[in-house]
């Protein structure tokens, strides 16, 4: 059999011309070539960088040199990290005014960015407590020192009055503190929602798959990718086709918006506002981003599920 | 070999170029969050309270909303005191405390209450840019709250999604709840059922008019299952085909002017043009086997029907205009009533499998075919809200049959049928 | 002894007389056709009034024959029954059909409604035409087998009737038939 096998290889040779084996290697290194090309930095792929089809866990730091690791991963010692990085965004507030020139293409946000600003961020709601809440508490002080002259007259009638208004104004402060409390609760609920990002990988260290750095965190894409994506919301019962947009979106390095702009709309109203809406939302990072960067970002529903 | 190599260089220095540093590019494939997160804040009163009209006003609502599948509701016990405050303008509501909530839509409204005059006004904000989507004001009669709530449900659809929701629409169906099959008119949500025939024999398989306040079926008052008319509102009713054998499955084309049906006058039953007079302006079909259940595409160029020509019951597509047939269905044993979407996207069916039907739909080229529904009991009758939003079919268990409604998906199931009562073959009508 | 002997002889005797004399019966019975005779004459008179009578009794006869013949066949006629989703008819119901079109055919003033029925299963549309394609082929055989198509219409209720409403395989056999109404 093996001598019959020999015997048709040669006579198969034969038929062929010299030049063939060489012919043979060069194609075959042609075909390993092409892989290694396409897999290359520089081949061109039409599809935008796909590769964060990994979720991130929004508490991790920013950083420029990512170690390897699982960007969805909670440290110890990052879990920590987030408060500092929550100190951050007290003094980015002094910047959305300069925000609000530079950003012109809708006039709508406009008015809303003083006070959703701070709120943007419902995971990191601990900055913004303070003021929706203060303000409140804060009124009945200042009425407070008017009763004292109000006593030197002696009018009990006033007094009466007043005791009366302190009451219902101690009241009114139960009353808030009861909702403090509640909001409290709510915001635990949405930090608590934050982090539903489990990583499959228990005690993995923070970083990113393809991470060469040294750094215990993500990359700013990454991030970006994952904080845009949880603002943005959009019903299947919305809109229909595959409408895609492409928007430019600046941020300085203090993880602020500096501007944005639609490099193309998708022609469908419902789901264009939808991302201006995200957008709004995602005007403060809540962190700062190593550099300040352009993110060229795709919006489209290619992964919607049950379409 | 050289020739190669400098063939190489050139392809790969190409690609050198055409890498381009720019700004980094990332691709989000779906929205985080595929309900938006709305709140419904409670009716405030501007006269004396009526507690009884806010909350039903707000039950109507919230179901219609929920149908609809777009939204998450904020809990209402989350709800800080904007909630309680009467200001409608969005001046004077306080935004942040709704975003803070995380709702992304809101709702506030006011009512007033004068003797039997009812007056609501509504507005639908949206929380993140500040911005009125809609605002509404109602006057009717306190009898009317219900016609509010569904028409500023179809509103919030309007807004949101760009089209009308269908929730101020009716469904016509079949029921034998006076002991014989008589037809019947109710809401979307099965509030308000109404009698509208008094014939004490069989009525079968009614079709709302796209034009008018009218509907066709078929009776056997007079001995022979003939198709009539029935105008609703003045009760007015004739006798649209009398011819012998069946007159059955009556469907009005889409602009109102011709309708299909079955007549086996000829011995076997065919489907048929008819003009609205009642006389045939064309046969359509001309084969020996079983041909029912006519269902227009929405351009009116197309029928879905059912026929047993190639042995098992199946559905098939005929062009109107050259008579062509061409079979849609080929799974299964035995599919039936088709239900083409206003929106010509897809054809529903019931499909019959271990002696109970489930409802399917499929892309009208015939690909794509998904199950809607699962579990127990035999569901039949699909037929399309005017939107394409909703499928509303009949379901059968244990000898009992109820309306159902569901989304075009098969999600939000639910009976809208009064519990105890024996329905069938809905038909959701038009904007009414 | 003898005296029992004595006695079975005569006992012999006597049975051998009386068959002897029931032999000779046939001859007696002739007597009495004279007899007949005899009380035909005296009835006699009373026959011309019948006679003239014979002619309406005759038609009140035959009236009475074709309603009894009607009689059977609206009793008598039975229903057919038929495979799921098929109006081909099994042999079963073919010698039930040659019944009845005996029966039809006996009764000529009879007219029938042939009805068509389904069991549940199926949608209720396909049903009716299947109902009716029954209802025409048991009539199409009825035709077959002599009885004038004249005399026959067809409806079909679809699953609209159904005989037994359980949802077991025997009501489902049961509801899958073509039944016979008489219409005069």
């Amino acid at each position: 059999m093996e001598m019959s096998r020999k015997q048709r290889w040669q006579q198969l040779q034969s038929v062929f011309e010299p030049g063939f084996r060489q012919m043979l290697l060069v194609s075959l290194l042609l075909h390993i070539l092409l892989p290694i090309l396409y897999f290359s930095p520089w081949f061109p792929k039409r599809e935008p960088a796909k590769p964060p089809v990994y979720r991130v866990n929004l508490v991790n730091k920013i950083v420029k040199n990512p170690q390897a690791g699982r960007p969805e991963a909670v440290s110890k010692q990052t879990q920590p990290a987030p408060e500092p990085a929550k100190a951050e965004p007290k003094p980015v507030p002094p910047e959305p005014k300069p925000e609000a020139i530079p950003i012109p293409p809708k006039p709508k946000p406009e008015p809303p960015k003083p006070k959703p600003q701070p709120k943007p961020e419902p995971k990191k709601p601990e900055p913004k407590k303070p003021e929706p809440k203060k303000p409140e508490p804060k009124k009945p002080e200042p009425k407070k020192p008017e009763p004292k002259p109000a006593v030197s007259k002696a009018q009990e009638n006033a007094l009466q009055k007043r005791l009366e208004q302190l009451r219902a104004r101690a009241e009114q402060q139960k009353a808030e503190a009861e909702r403090k409390a509640r909001l409290d609760a709510l915001r635990a609920a949405a930090a608590a929602e934050s982090q539903r990002v489990a990583s499959p990988v228990k005690g993995a260290p923070v970083g990113m798959l393809d991470g060469k750095g040294d750094e215990a965190g993500v990359s700013a894409t990454a991030f970006v990718r994952e904080f845009i994506q949880q603002q943005w919301v959009l019903s299947q019962h919305q809109v229909s086709g595959n409408p895609e947009a492409e928007v430019l979106l600046v941020y300085n390095s203090q993880g602020t918006l500096q501007h944005y702009r639609f490099l193309k709309k998708s022609g469908n109203s419902i789901f264009d506002d939808s991302l201006i809406k995200a957008i709004n939302k995602a005007k403060q990072l809540n962190q700062p981003l190593p550099s300040a960067e352009e993110f060229h970002i795709v919006f489209n529903l290619k992964e919607m599920l049950d379409r | 070999m050289k020739t190669f190599q400098t063939f190489l260089i050139l392809v790969s220095g190409l690609f050198f170029l055409s890498s381009q540093a720019l700004a980094v590019k990332i691709e989000i494939s779906a929205p985080g969050e595929q309900t938006i997160p709305l709140a419904i804040a409670p009716l405030q009163p501007l006269a004396a309270p009526v507690p009884e009209i806010a909350k039903e006003f707000q039950q109507v609502l919230e179901n219609d909303l929920d149908l609809s599948g777009l939204f998450d509701p904020v809990d209402p016990a989350a709800f800080l005191d904007d909630a309680r405050r009467l200001g409608l303008r969005s001046s004077e509501v306080d935004f942040a405390q709704w975003r803070l909530l995380g709702a992304e839509s809101l709702i506030k409204g006011a009512y007033r209450v004068e003797g039997e005059k009812l007056t609501i006004e509504l507005r639908l904000y949206d929380v993140i840019t500040r911005r009125l989507l809609t605002g509404r004001r109602y006057v009717g009669k306190l009898k009317d709250v219900r016609r509010i709530a569904h028409g500023f449900a179809d509103q919030v659809l309007l807004s949101t999604t760009g089209e009308l929701g269908p929730f101020s629409s009716k469904i016509a169906f079949i029921s034998k709840r006076s002991g014989r099959k008589e037809l019947y008119l109710m809401d979307v949500d099965g509030h308000n059922p109404q009698r509208l025939t008094n014939h004490q024999s069989i009525v079968l398989n009614p079709d709302f008019s796209p034009t008018r306040k009218e509907l066709i079926f078929t009776s056997y008052d007079k001995g022979n299952p003939d198709l009539y008319r029935k105008e609703i509102y003045t009760g007015r009713e004739s006798r649209l085909s009398m011819k012998e054998g069946l007159n059955i499955g009556g469907r009005y084309s889409p602009d109102g002017r011709e309708l299909a049906l079955t007549l086996s006058k000829d011995g076997n039953s065919e489907l048929y043009l008819l003009g609205t007079d009642g006389t045939i302006h064309k046969r359509l079909t001309n084969h020996y086997g079983i041909d029912v259940d006519p269902s227009w595409s929405p351009d009116g160029h197309k029928i879905a029907f059912v026929s047993d020509r190639r042995g098992n019951p199946n559905v098939f597509i005929i062009d109107v205009h050259n008579e062509e047939v061409r079979r849609l269905t080929f799974e299964g044993k035995y599919n039936a009533t088709p239900a083409w979407s206003p929106k010509g996207d897809r054809i529903a069916f019931a499909r019959l499998e271990n002696n109970r039907f489930d409802i399917y739909t499929i892309r009208p080229d015939g690909s794509d075919e998904r199950r809607l529904t699962f579990g127990a009991g035999s569901k039949e009758h699909p037929r399309w809200s005017s939107d394409g939003r909703f499928l509303v079919y009949s379901l059968e268990e244990q000898g009992k049959k109820s309306v159902h409604v569901m989304r075009a998906d098969g999600t939000g199931n639910r009976k809208i049928s009064t519990p105890g009562s024996d329905d069938s073959h809905p038909a959701w009508s038009g904007r009414w | 002894m003898q005296k029992s002997m004595k006695c079975l002889v005569l006992m012999f005797l006597l049975l051998s007389l009386m068959i002897s004399g029931c032999a000779k019966k046939p001859v007696a019975t002739d007597e009495p056709l004279v007899e007949v005779e005899e009380t035909t004459v005296v009835v006699d008179p009373e026959q011309p009034m019948a006679v003239v009578e014979e002619p309406i009794d005759e038609a009140a006869l035959a009236r009475e024959a074709a309603e009894a013949a009607e009689q059977r066949a609206k009793s008598g006629l039975e229903r057919i029954h038929f495979e799921f989703d098929q109006y081909v008819l099994t042999d079963g119901a073919k010698q039930t059909l040659a019944d009845n079109a005996a029966l039809l055919k006996a009764a000529p003033n009879v007219e029938v409604q042939i009805e068509g029925h389904c069991d549940e299963r199926g949608s209720d549309e396909y049903n009716l035409a299947l109902g009716e394609k029954r209802a025409l082929a048991t009539k199409n055989y009825l035709v077959s087998l002599g009885v004038p198509a004249s005399r026959m219409s067809t409806i079909s209720y679809g699953e609209e009737l159904p005989l037994d409403f359980a949802q077991t395989e025997e009501a489902w056999a049961k509801n899958r038939r073509a039944e016979f109404k008489i219409r005069r």
